[in-house]
């Protein structure tokens, strides 16, 4: 990821993504295997807030750890797909919503025992 | 002049070690079916032979080549059981590990199930999000290489 990329707030309850015109592939029927993708560029900013509620989530035979919190994330974004002459824009950012997001702090694999 | 070497009769009966070199007798190399090198085929031989000397030199006509380790890639490894569709990633949820890269510490933002909307370029409003609409970032060390490194990725 580039740097300047993601910033977090001093008290680590925020973190904002925001990446400009990104290279992607436009795959509509993803995953299916037959799936075309078509070169696209998106340019995007996304803002995560812990809501402050602990979660831990440990799986001892898949060698996870996570400890942190609930959040709420936001995003706006714009998409363009040159090739067939299509661009979209979202909404502002503070009119979107997403059903689950977390923040935190993880280990795994060879981490998980130390 | 002719050379001499010795050859061992085909057929000789077995002898002792001793006996053996009563058996050999001298014959002329020109005579011989089995060597049949003239001068002029020892004089090309010794050109080819010195190929092997003049390579190195041509070697180091080359741009210098930085020393190599040979500890495999410094990229990150991916979850090993997340390849359901080849691409080593699931949506984010509970219980679900956050990140996408094995053998991992550090700060992990994970999110799925985005609802929005927009606008085309001809004016039509479009809702964008779905349940496989999902993004993370793993901002941390990793180990690869055989040894830590660190990083920050994004999964868009």
């Amino acid at each position: 990821m580039p740097e300047g990329g993601l910033t977090i707030s001093e008290d680590k309850n925020t973190l904002t993504l925001e990446m400009k015109d990104v290279a992607v592939v436009d795959q509509p029927k993803w995953p299916a295997l037959d799936s075309i993708a078509t070169p696209a560029r998106m340019t995007f900013k996304m803002v995560w807030k812990s809501t402050g509620e602990s979660v831990k989530y440990e799986d001892a035979a898949k060698h996870f750890r996570f400890t942190g919190t609930r959040a709420t994330c936001q995003m706006e974004a714009e998409v363009a797909v040159p090739s067939i002459g299509f661009s979209w824009k979202s909404d502002p950012l503070e009119t979107s919503k997403c059903a689950f997001a977390i923040i935190g702090e993880e280990v795994n694999g060879r981490y998980y025992d130390s | 002049m002719a050379q001499k070497v010795w050859q061992l009769p085909v057929g000789s009966p077995r002898k002792s070690q001793t006996d053996l070199t009563a058996l050999l007798k001298p014959i002329s190399l020109r005579e011989s079916p089995m060597v049949t090198h003239t001068r002029r085929d020892m004089l090309k031989a010794g050109a080819l032979a010195a190929i092997p000397l003049v390579l190195p030199s041509t070697m180091n006509a080359f741009p210098e080549q930085q020393p190599m380790t040979a500890n495999g890639g410094d990229e990150p490894y991916p979850i090993p059981w997340l390849d359901k569709n080849g691409s080593h990633n699931q949506p984010a949820g509970p219980n679900l590990e956050p990140s996408h890269i094995y053998h991992f510490k550090g700060r992990v933002a994970r999110c799925s199930t985005f609802t929005g909307m927009g606008t085309d370029n001809k004016g039509n409003r479009i809702a964008f999000g779905s349940p496989t609409t999902d993004y993370g970032v793993m901002l941390g060390e990793y180990w690869a290489a055989r040894t830590t490194q660190r990083g920050t990725f994004t999964h868009i």
